[in-house]
């Protein structure tokens, strides 16, 4: 069996060579038979490196220990699930997964453009094909998922206990179906350059992807969140960890590009900026797999110091020179014609949120890199830790919360004074008025109150232009009001699926500052019986309850948890697992989650004699909202998602004749293109 | 009138921010990340200073304090990566422990032991260096959940 997926790789490989060759030639000869072989031989490669990918879960689903993967990273007591979930716990097996994504991604793009973009389409493909080889060379060549040992173990190493948990598993499959699909938007642009078919054609025939790309990025780091929330027992969610950083860094950028593009669909502007954003995208997902593999930079989880790190790096810089050659090449092409005319206009605030997503990236990028550059220049490491990048985003994190509150309602062009009272007069008040509400309520530090503040304007802001599209929608259509609004969302999605979005990264911000901002912690060693309070909790240590079982032998500490009145609320159950194949301790953490607060307690020792514990207990503040947050934006992006309405622009005309005045309904009139 | 001018002092003002945000939270938070061998080196001069040392935890030197959540080992140098995975190993390599002599103490309070800490296994710790060559640590972190070799396969 590993033969054939050793077989399969090798194929897939001359595969991918193949279609370039078949792609540029097929279009440089104007013979379309060609390009037709391509797109067969793309599918054909899909086809092959699924066959790798099943190959090696057979593998371990049979515990296959001749495989040095298996062994390593498996075992016969290893539930079912995670012996799926371990094809991405390795460095082998997590490239099979990045290479197979893409062979699918790519084979999507063929299918699609089969008939469209005939001139740009093939040297998209051969991009996407030259990506693959180099995945697939490191796949046959450099890090292979099938090598064999030479001496077959009775039993495997075991995952990582650390990795045996619901959203590891889910975690990494997203982050990397966000990594790879920035690929194709950027296989698109870097066709726009080869052909100098420079118009916007490239993104609307990407926009999806771009769209899918942030989507599963956001996913991914969320679920990586809360991984490290429910794993890794320090009661956080985010350390400004390396590897952390490279999945937030591609999210930042195409946060950016995803507002950017719809300067240049409107306004014919920031071609080159629209380029360079994607063209970044999709180095920096190269970046993230380079330094989580490479051991350059140090970090709590990499996979350090196996050798494909050089690999890595030397691709990343040919693909750098490659694009920025074609960029510079096409540079006076690129200009365009077009002007800002006023700060007061949407575009000039896209083109801020820009700079500040930009400048986040860039400080987080900086922070990452800086023990590298410091020793390549200083000759001595230094780093930075959380306090720098908490420093640096905090302030730039409210001036794009401010952004987000103006973007969507000031008009393009320019502004007129009326039109701004008109429009942020009541979002303001409610900004207004939450602020004044907070520090009734007892809260000082300005942070926390400009923060909510802001983000209750920029709700005040969505919530406005909701009741304007619902009424517009009343009058002209003569519609109830739930109807007005459901036909509004339905008819247009895009705007009104980006709103939810903002509300949900809103929410989400809220909680990360609360949660950042009020967390109190508690430790104690406790007897049976005993009892402490944190908050307005009382918790009582109920005893240990024992559990051995052929993997692992656990104990767990009940903790009865007493409300403010006396009554019991909820015995909760921390636990200390330890891992006999691996002999590995593992830590479960219990958490009570409610609105306002979580309550997370961990059990952090258990004395010699078996009779105390000790236990670490956090009180965290509207952590709760960061996870909501996160679903309303899954919820926005599925409504933006949402395949489109024809009835629309039957409606846009209707709209844009009710009120030409301020120019923002016209906009919901704006065809999206697609 | 032309605005162009008129952006490029908009956007400049935004990046001079961004700049002076990152070299401002630079000097104020920046902290030495070192080796144990290099922390030997310039043991006078980093007194009193936050560090980061990488090093590995010395066999036989842990003890652990559930009730205080205590924890103190000594860290030695990780062995040169190169010796460590060229096929033949130098034969000081296997037994660093026994050939180098720079350790130091490092008392960690306050925090639970990271499930992956063992003996053996390479750490980072966060904290400063005392007089004596303690080094009261903030934090200790476990490195490469991703790439860990369980005990019986050593």
């Amino acid at each position: 069996m590993p033969e054939l997926g050793n077989l399969a790789l090798a194929i897939a490989l001359i595969l991918a060579v193949y279609s370039i060759v078949a792609n540029i030639y097929g279009v440089r000869r104007n013979a379309p038979d060609f390009v037709v072989s391509a797109r067969h031989a793309i599918w054909s490669m899909c086809a092959m490196v699924t066959i790798a990918v099943v190959v090696l879960w057979v593998a371990l689903l049979r515990s296959d220990f001749s495989l040095e993967y298996v062994a390593s990273y498996s075992s016969t007591t290893l539930p079912t699930a995670y012996k799926i979930t371990a094809l991405w716990a390795g460095q082998q097996g997590s490239l099979l997964l990045w290479t197979w994504l893409l062979a699918i991604f790519t084979s999507v793009a063929a299918f699609q453009n089969r008939r469209r973009n005939p001139d740009t389409a093939p040297y998209a493909l051969a991009v996407l094909a030259g990506v693959a080889i180099f995945f697939l060379l490191m796949l046959n060549f450099v890090t292979r998922p099938f090598d064999l040992l030479a001496t077959i173990p009775a039993e495997g190493a075991d995952l990582n206990p650390l990795l045996q948990n619901y959203w590891m598993a889910i975690h990494p499959p997203s982050l990397y179906t966000g990594y790879v699909s920035t690929s194709v938007p950027f296989a698109f642009g870097a066709a726009a350059l080869m052909t100098g078919k420079l118009d916007d054609g490239w993104i609307r025939s990407t926009r999806r992807w771009a769209i899918f790309s942030w989507f599963f990025l956001s996913l991914g780091n969320i679920f990586g969140a809360r991984w490290a929330y429910e794993v890794l027992g320090w009661g956080g969610y985010w350390a400004w960890d390396p590897v952390e950083n490279a999945a937030f860094m591609p999210w930042l950028v195409m946060t950016a590009y995803l507002h950017s593009v719809m300067i240049q669909e409107r306004k014919d502007m920031l071609k080159v900026w629209n380029l360079s954003l994607i063209g970044l995208a999709f180095g920096l997902t190269l970046f993230g797999t380079f330094i989580t593999r490479s051991g350059v930079i140090s970090s709590v989880h990499s996979f350090t110091e196996s050798g494909l790190g050089p690999y890595f790096l030397s691709f990343l810089v040919a693909v750098t020179l490659a694009y920025t050659a074609l960029l510079i090449f096409r540079s006076k092409q690129l200009r365009s014609p077009a002007e800002f005319e006023s700060y007061l206009s949407r575009e000039a605030a896209f083109l801020f949120n820009n700079l500040i997503l930009v400048g986040i990236t860039f400080a987080v990028f900086w922070g990452t890199i800086f023990p590298v550059l410091s020793e390549a220049v200083r000759g001595v490491k230094i780093t930075v830790g959380p306090p720098f990048f908490n420093r640096v985003i905090a302030p730039l994190a409210l001036g794009l919360v401010f952004l987000t509150g103006i973007g969507p309602l000031i008009a393009w062009r320019r502004t007129t004074a009326d039109n701004l009272v008109r429009s942020f007069a009541a979002p303001v008040a409610i900004g207004v008025a939450t602020g004044i509400a907070c520090a009734a309520a007892g809260l000082r530090q300005w942070y926390v109150l400009t923060a909510f503040s802001l983000g209750a304007f920029v709700i005040g802001t969505v919530l406005v232009e909701f009741r304007r599209g619902m009424n517009a929608r009343r009058h002209m259509m003569a519609e109830p009001r739930a109807k007005a609004l459901v036909n509004l969302v339905a008819k247009n999605n895009r705007r009104y699926g980006g709103y939810v979005i903002h509300v949900g990264v809103i929410v989400a911000f809220v909680g990360i500052v609360g949660s950042s901002f009020f967390r109190t912690e508690v430790k104690k060693s406790v007897h049976e019986g005993d009892s402490f309070t944190i908050g307005s909790y009382r918790l009582r240590f109920l005893g240990f309850t024992e559990v051995d079982t052929s993997h692992f032998a656990s104990a767990t500490a009940r903790v009865e948890v007493l409300g403010a009145d006396g009554r019991e609320i909820t015995v909760m159950k921390p636990a200390k697992l330890f891992y006999i194949r691996a002999q590995q301790p593992a830590t479960e953490v219990a958490i009570r989650s409610t609105p306002l607060s979580d309550l997370y307690v961990v059990l952090a020792g258990i004395d010699e004699s078996g009779q105390t514990a000790t236990l670490e207990v956090f009180l965290t503040p509207l952590v709760f909202w960061l996870w909501a947050g996160g679903l309303l934006m899954v919820l926005g992006t599925v409504i933006v998602m949402w395949p489109n309405v024809r009835e629309r622009a039957a409606i846009a005309t209707v709209l844009s004749r009710s009120s030409a005045a301020t120019g923002d309904l016209a906009d919901l009139a704006a065809p999206g293109g697609d | 009138m032309n605005i162009r001018p008129r952006f490029f002092i908009g956007a400049g003002l935004i990046i001079l921010a961004i700049g002076y945000l990152i070299g401002n939270a630079m000097r104020t938070t920046s902290e030495y990340y070192l080796t144990v061998s290099e922390v030997a080196a310039r043991q006078s001069e980093l007194g009193g200073q936050a560090i980061r040392v990488a090093g590995r935890v010395k066999p036989g030197t842990v003890n652990w304090e559930p009730n205080t959540l205590t924890l103190k080992f000594e860290i030695v140098p990780i062995p040169d990566l190169n010796a460590d995975t060229a096929p033949i190993k130098p034969v000081v390599a296997t037994d660093p422990v026994a050939t180098d002599p720079v350790s130091f103490r490092v008392v960690a309070a306050g925090e639970p032991k990271p499930d992956m800490f063992a003996p053996g296994r390479d750490v980072i710790v966060e904290g400063e260096l005392g007089a004596g060559g303690v080094i009261t640590a903030t934090q200790v972190m476990t490195s490469c959940a991703s790439k860990y070799k369980p005990k019986q396969a050593q």
